[in-house]
C-alpha cells in the first residue's frame, strides 16, 4: 500500500465511524423523544387518546411478531392469531381461576405462547410455502372449535373479566411489549442469528448445506414470533373486558398485522412500527367518513402494496439510502484477515472420504447403483459422465441432501450416512451449487460469513471471512448486494462460500459450466490452491472434460449410476468403455 | 444460399443467457429449407440453449433469428411455434395424462382441418406404432414411442423447421437410427431439421452438415463426411 | 336405515363439495397458485341470490348462469391485471399471490358485509322433502347436489373432451410442451382463473340453497375446498371427487353423532392431519 492510499484508507474509516457515531446519536434522540411522546400520552392523554394509543402499540406489536416468522424468516404465516387466543384464554384463566396478578399472567401468557409454538414449530414448519400459511389458517379455526365447546374456557359465550386494570396500566404493559417486540426485530436484523434466518428466506437448501441448522433456527424464531401476540392477547382481553372465541382467534386480526407489516415493509425493523402507527392514524382519519370500509379498506393496500410497491415504506426510505439494514457482523473496514488454523495431519488418519456400495433409487428408478470411492489426502477426484449419469446425485447423497437406500459415507472414519447436512457441512463437508445460489438479498460479506461464523467466535469469525473474501477477489465489492453481481462474480461468491465453510473436502459441481476459457482459467488456478487453503482433498464433477483432466489426479466415470472406470486421466480418456459412453457409437 | 431466396432458418450473431449465466456467445448458423443439420456438442456447450433460444423460450440478449427471412426474435414462444418452428424439446415435455391421439389434435390445433386430417395421417403413416397407441396415455409410453410422440407432435404444428433436442437421450442406438429414419421423408416434405446431438457418430449419420459447439461457441463447421474425418472434432469432446 | 339415510345426505353433500373443490382446483392445478380469494367469491354469489330469490321471488337457480358468466370475467381481469403481472415477475410467484389474494378476500367480505349484513341467511327454497323407499331426500339438498354434479361433469367433459379443454390440461401438465403446440399459456392461465372464479360462484348460488351464509363464512369454503384437494391429490380429477364425496359422508356421520361442532372441525382437523402425515401429497404428480 502507498502512503498515499493508507492515508485514504485511514481518512475513509475515520469517517465511516463518524458517521457510526452520528446514527447512534440519532438512534438516541430517537429513542428519547419517543419515550417523551409515550410519557406524555400517558400522563396527559384522554381516555380517548390513551386507548387509540394502546390500540396502536398493540397493533405494533403483533406486527414486529408477525415479522420475525414471517418478514425474516419467510415463513408466511395466516394464523398467528392462534397465539394471540392462547395467551387472552392463558392470561384470563390465570387471573379468574387461580388469583394470579395480572402482570405475572401475561408473562406467563407470553411463555405458554412461545410454549405452544415450540411444540406446534418442529410439525408446523416442516411445511413450505402455501402449505404452512394454509396450516396455520386451519390451526387457528381448530383452536376457536376447541374454544367453543370447552366450558372451563366459557364456552362460546366467553369470559367476562372484571375491570382489574387500569387504562393506565394496559397502556403501560403494552407499550413495554412493542418495545420487546422491537428489541426482538432488531436482534434479528442485526446478530448472526438474524442471518441464518434471513438465509432461511432467501434460500433455504442453499442455507442448510451452508451449515445453518435450519430446523432450530426456524422453530426459535416461531416461539419467540408466538410470544408477543400471546402476551399482547392478555392484555387486551382485559382492556376490552370480555372474552370470547370469535374475537380471541378473529382472522381479521392476522389481516391487519399482516397489512401492516406489508406496507411498513416485510423483514425489516422499522416497517411493523411505521406501517401500523400510519396506517391506524390514517384509518382512524378515513374510516370517519367511510365507516364500514376498514377490510376493504386494508386489502387494497395488501394488493396496492404487493403489486407496486413490495419493499412497502422502508422500501422507499432504503432507495434513497435511509434506515438500510447494517451489515450483519461486518467491520468498518475489511480487515486483512487470517486463513483458518487447521490441526496438522496425522500419520494414522483414516481416508478423508470414504463411500462404500452406495445406492440411491427414485420410485423404481436405480439413480446410483453400487457406487463407491475413496479420498486420501491431498488428492482430487473428478467425476464425469454424461447427463442423467447420476452425478449430481452421488453429490447430493454425500452432502446428505437425499437419503441412501443402501451403501455407507465415512468422513474421516466417521459415518456419517445419517447425519443432517448442516452438520457434515460443519464438519468439513462443503459443496457447491451447479447454478449459483448466493443469497440474492444479502450482502457478498453475509453471504461469506453466514457459513464462516459456525463453531467459531466472532472476531476469528470476522478475520475468516475477511481472508476468504480476499482469496477469492471478493474483497473490492465485499458490501454489494448479492444479487447485483455479474455472473463472473457470482461464481466466485460460490466459491468463497465453500471456503467459508473452512472444508476438509470441497466438492464442485460443475463450477465451470457457462464460463469463458479465461474465466475457467481463473477458477482453475483457484482449484490448484484449494490445498493451500487447508482443504485435504477435493471432489470435482464436471462436463468439460478437457477443463479438469489436468487437475485430477483420477477420475471416475459414471454411466446409467454405475462406475464404469476409475483410473488416471489419460488411461481413462482411452478407455474405450469410456469412449463410447461420451460420443456413442464407436467409429 | 441466394440472395433471392433466403434460408429457412438464419441465426445470427446470438448472444443468449439463462440466469446470470452467459450459454451462447456470437452464434450463427444457417439451414436450409430440406437440409438436415446437426449442433453437436459435449453436455453443457450451450446446444439446448441454442435450440430454446430459436423455439422463443429463452429470449436472446443480442442478434437475429429468421424464419424464411423473416425476424422471429423476441415473438413470445407460442407465435414462433405457429409461424412454423416445431420444437422437439429436451425431456420431450410430453403431457403424461393425456393421450397419444390427444397430442396429435392439439399439435395440430392451429392448422386448418384438412390440413390437419392430412398431417395426421401423414405422421401415423411415419411412426406407425402410434396408430396401435392412439388411446394410450403419453406416461404409459416406452422412451421410444415417447419420443417418437414428440416428434409427432411438433410435425403437427406444420413446421418449417423442425428443431429437434437430443432425441438419441436414453434410448437404444436401434430405436434412435428408427427415429432418424425419418428424417428423409421430411426433408422431402420441404422440412428443414435442426439437430442437437451429443453422439458424435448419430449426429454425423444424420445430417448433411453439422456445427460443433464448444462453451457456447461454434468453434467447427462443415459437411458431415469432412467432420467424421477431423481428428479436432474428437479432442472438443474429449478435451485431449 | 339411519346409516343409509346419512349415506344419502353425505353423497349429496358430497356432489356439492366437488364443485367447490374443482374450482380451486383448476386454477391451482394450471398455475401452482392457491386463490385464497375462492370462498369471497363463493359467499358473494351466494349472498347475491338470497338477496335476487327474496326480492323477486323467483327461483334462484335462474341466478346459476349469470353468476357464473358475470364472475367468471371478474376473474379473467383479476387474473390478467392483478395475478398475471405477479407470475412473469416475482421470484415466488406463488407466496405473492397468495398475498395478493388474501388482501382480495377482504375486499370481497367487506363488499357482501356492505351489501347484505352480517347475518348468517339461507335462502327459504323447497322446504320439502321426498320420500323414497324409506329414505328421505331433502329437495333443496338434492336439488343442489345433483346440480352441482352435472355442473362437475361438465367441467370433466370440457377438459377432456374439447380441444380448448385439453388446452389447458396440456398447459398444466408441461407448459413448455404446450407453448411447443403453439398454445398461449398465458391465455390459458385466464380463462382457467376465470373459469375457476365463476364456478365458484356457481357453487355459491347452490350452497345458499342448502347451508345457511355469511360474509365470514368466506374463509371456511377456501380452507374447505383446499383440504379436498389435498386430500384428493392435486390435479387429480376422479380423488378430487372421491374425497369430497367422502368428506360430504364424514361430515354428515360426524354431525349427527357429536353434532354441528364435529362437523365443522373435521375438515381442518383432516387438513393438518394430511399436511403433517403426507406433505407429499401436495406436489404435483407426474
Amino acid at each position: 500500500m502507498t502512503a498515499e492510499e493508507k492515508t485514504d484508507a485511514l481518512a475513509r474509516a475515520a469517517a465511516r465511524f463518524r458517521g457510526a457515531h452520528k446514527s447512534r446519536i440519532a438512534a438516541v434522540a430517537a429513542g428519547l423523544a419517543a419515550a417523551l411522546l409515550l410519557a406524555l400520552i400517558a400522563l396527559t392523554g384522554s381516555g380517548y387518546t390513551l386507548q387509540f394509543s394502546t390500540d396502536i402499540l398493540a397493533a405494533v406489536t403483533l406486527a414486529y411478531g408477525w415479522n420475525l416468522i414471517s418478514g425474516f424468516t419467510g415463513y408466511l404465516s395466516f394464523g398467528q392469531v392462534s397465539f394471540y387466543g392462547i395467551g387472552a384464554y392463558a392470561t384470563s384463566i390465570l387471573v379468574l381461576r387461580a388469583g394470579m396478578p395480572w402482570y405475572f399472567a401475561v408473562c406467563c401468557a407470553g411463555l405458554l405462547g412461545a410454549l405452544a409454538a415450540l411444540v406446534l414449530g418442529p410439525i408446523m414448519l416442516r411445511l413450505r410455502g402455501i402449505l404452512f400459511a394454509l396450516g396455520m389458517l386451519g390451526l387457528a379455526r381448530i383452536l376457536e372449535v376447541v374454544f367453543n365447546n370447552w366450558n372451563y374456557a366459557g364456552a362460546s359465550l366467553g369470559l367476562s373479566l372484571p375491570p382489574a386494570l387500569t387504562p393506565v396500566s394496559v397502556y403501560a404493559g403494552m407499550a413495554l411489549l412493542a418495545l420487546l417486540g422491537f428489541l426482538l426485530n432488531a436482534f434479528f436484523a442485526h446478530s448472526g442469528f438474524g442471518l441464518d434466518a434471513m438465509s432461511l428466506n432467501e434460500d433455504e437448501t442453499a442455507a442448510v448445506a451452508l451449515g445453518v441448522p435450519a430446523t432450530r433456527v426456524k422453530v426459535i424464531a416461531f416461539a419467540l414470533s408466538a410470544l408477543l401476540p400471546a402476551a399482547a392477547g392478555g392484555l387486551v382481553a382485559w382492556n376490552r373486558s370480555y372474552l370470547d372465541p370469535s374475537s380471541a382467534f378473529d382472522p381479521t386480526l392476522d389481516l391487519e398485522t399482516i397489512v401492516f407489516v406489508l406496507f411498513g415493509g416485510v423483514g425489516t425493523l422499522w416497517g411493523p412500527l411505521f406501517g401500523a402507527t400510519v396506517l391506524m392514524l390514517v384509518a382512524e382519519e378515513f374510516l370517519v367518513y367511510l365507516p364500514h370500509f376498514e377490510l376493504a379498506l386494508y386489502g387494497l393496500v395488501v394488493i396496492a402494496t404487493v403489486l407496486a410497491f413490495p419493499g412497502g415504506i422502508v422500501g422507499i426510505f432504503n432507495r434513497f439510502g435511509y434506515l438500510r439494514r447494517p451489515i450483519i457482523l461486518a467491520p468498518a473496514i475489511l480487515p486483512a484477515g487470517e486463513p483458518p488454523q487447521k490441526r496438522p495431519p496425522r500419520a494414522d488418519e483414516a481416508p478423508v472420504l470414504e463411500v462404500k456400495d452406495l445406492e440411491v433409487r427414485f420410485e423404481g428408478l436405480t439413480a446410483l447403483d453400487g457406487v463407491s470411492l475413496a479420498l486420501k489426502r491431498g488428492e482430487t477426484v473428478a467425476i464425469i459422465g454424461a447427463n442423467g449419469a447420476g452425478k449430481t446425485t452421488l453429490f447430493n447423497t454425500i452432502a446428505g441432501f437425499v437419503p441412501p437406500s443402501r451403501g455407507e459415507i465415512r468422513f474421516f472414519g466417521r459415518d456419517v450416512t445419517r447425519l443432517p447436512t448442516f452438520r457434515r457441512a460443519q464438519l468439513g463437508m462443503a459443496r457447491s451449487f451447479q447454478i449459483p445460489r448466493s443469497m440474492p438479498m444479502l450482502s457478498v460479506w453475509e453471504n461469506v460469513v453466514l457459513p464462516a461464523r459456525h463453531g467459531k467466535e466472532r472476531q476469528r469469525a470476522v478475520e475468516h471471512t475477511a481472508w476468504v473474501l480476499h482469496v477469492s477477489g471478493l474483497a473490492p465489492m465485499w458490501r454489494d448486494r448479492a444479487g447485483r453481481l455479474p455472473p463472473g462474480h457470482q461464481r466466485q461468491l460460490e466459491f468463497a462460500r465453500v471456503l467459508a465453510l473452512a472444508p476438509e473436502i470441497a466438492f464442485l459441481d460443475e463450477v465451470m459450466a457457462g464460463m469463458t476459457v479465461e474465466e475457467r482459467e481463473v477458477v482453475r488456478a483457484a482449484i490448484r490452491r484449494l490445498p493451500e487453503f487447508g482443504v485435504a482433498a477435493v471432489v470435482l464433477v464436471e462436463h468439460v472434460i478437457s477443463a479438469v483432466a489436468d487437475l485430477a489426479d483420477r477420475m471416475v466415470v459414471l454411466d446409467f449410476g454405475r462406475k464404469i472406470a476409475e483410473d488416471t486421466p489419460q488411461r481413462v480418456l482411452r478407455d474405450p468403455a469410456v469412449v463410447r459412453a461420451y460420443l456413442g457409437e464407436p467409429r | 444460399m441466394t440472395e433471392d431466396r433466403p434460408a429457412a432458418l438464419a441465426v445470427e450473431g446470438v448472444v443468449a443467457a439463462v440466469g446470470p449465466l452467459k450459454i451462447l456467445q456470437d452464434v450463427s448458423l444457417v439451414v436450409n429449407a430440406g437440409e438436415a443439420v446437426a449442433v453437436l456438442g459435449a453436455n453443457g456447450a450451450g446446444k439446448t440453449t441454442l435450440l430454446r433460444t430459436i423455439a422463443g423460450l429463452n429470449i436472446p440478449r443480442e442478434g437475429t433469428i429468421r424464419l424464411h427471412g423473416e425476424a422471429i426474435e423476441g415473438l413470445p414462444a407460442h407465435r414462433i411455434t405457429r409461424a412454423g418452428i416445431g420444437h422437439v424439446p429436451s425431456g420431450r415435455e410430453l403431457f403424461p395424462r393425456l393421450s397419444v391421439g390427444d397430442h396429435l389434435e392439439l399439435g395440430g390445433r392451429f392448422s386448418l382441418p384438412a390440413r390437419r386430417a392430412l398431417l395426421r395421417s401423414r405422421v401415423l403413416d411415419m411412426f406407425a406404432v402410434l396408430r396401435e397407441r392412439i388411446g394410450q396415455r403419453a406416461g404409459t409410453l416406452s422412451g421410444g414411442e415417447q419420443q417418437m410422440l414428440a416428434i409427432a407432435r411438433a410435425l403437427m404444428t406444420d413446421p418449417r423447421v423442425l428443431l429437434l433436442d437430443e432425441p438419441s437421450m436414453g434410448l437404444a442406438p436401434k430405436i434412435v437410427l428408427s427415429v432418424f429414419e425419418t428424417f428423409p421423408i421430411l426433408r422431402e416434405q420441404g422440412v428443414a431439421i435442426l439437430l442437437a446431438e451429443q453422439s458424435l457418430s448419430l449426429g454425423l449419420a444424420a445430417a448433411d452438415r453439422a456445427y460443433v459447439m464448444d462453451h457456447g461457441r461454434i468453434v467447427l463447421s462443415g459437411t458431415a463426411a469432412e467432420l467424421a474425418s477431423d481428428s479436432r472434432v474428437a479432442d472438443t469432446y474429449l478435451g485431449r | 336405515m339411519l346409516l343409509l339415510q346419512l349415506l344419502v345426505n353425505g353423497i349429496l353433500l358430497g356432489g356439492l363439495y366437488v364443485l367447490i373443490a374443482q374450482s380451486l382446483n383448476l386454477i391451482f392445478g394450471v398455475m401452482g397458485i392457491v386463490n385464497l380469494a375462492h370462498g369471497g367469491f363463493i359467499v358473494l354469489a351466494g349472498l347475491f341470490t338470497y338477496w335476487f330469490a327474496t326480492t323477486s321471488g323467483l327461483s334462484p337457480l335462474f341466478v346459476l348462469p349469470l353468476a357464473f358468466v358475470a364472475m367468471g370475467l371478474a376473474g379473467a381481469l383479476i387474473e390478467r391485471f392483478l395475478v398475471e403481472p405477479l407470475m412473469l415477475r416475482e421470484r415466488r410467484a406463488d407466496l405473492a399471490s397468495l398475498m395478493l389474494t388474501f388482501g382480495l378476500s377482504f375486499v370481497l367480505v367487506q363488499l357482501a358485509l356492505n351489501l347484505w349484513g352480517s347475518d348468517f341467511v339461507s335462502v327459504p327454497y323447497l322446504q320439502s322433502s321426498y320420500r323414497f323407499r324409506g329414505l328421505n331426500f331433502d329437495a333443496a339438498l338434492s336439488i343442489s347436489g345433483v346440480f352441482a354434479a352435472v355442473i362437475s361433469a361438465s367441467l370433466y367433459v370440457w377438459l377432456n373432451y374439447t380441444l380448448s379443454g385439453k388446452s389447458l390440461l396440456a398447459a398444466s401438465q408441461s407448459p413448455t410442451g404446450a407453448l411447443s403446440c403453439g398454445i398461449d399459456v398465458g391465455r390459458v392461465r385466464m380463462v382457467a382463473f376465470g373459469i375457476g372464479v365463476g364456478l365458484a360462484a356457481a357453487a355459491g348460488v347452490l350452497v345458499i340453497v342448502v347451508l345457511a351464509l355469511a360474509p365470514q363464512s368466506a374463509n371456511d369454503f377456501t380452507l374447505l375446498a383446499f383440504v379436498i384437494i389435498a386430500l384428493g391429490g392435486l390435479g387429480n380429477y376422479l380423488g378430487v371427487v372421491a374425497a369430497s364425496l367422502l368428506l360430504g359422508l364424514a361430515q354428515s356421520v360426524a354431525g349427527y353423532f357429536w353434532g354441528g361442532n364435529a362437523e365443522y372441525v373435521l375438515p381442518y382437523l383432516l387438513l393438518l392431519l394430511v399436511m403433517v402425515a403426507r406433505p407429499q401429497r401436495f406436489r404435483q404428480s407426474p
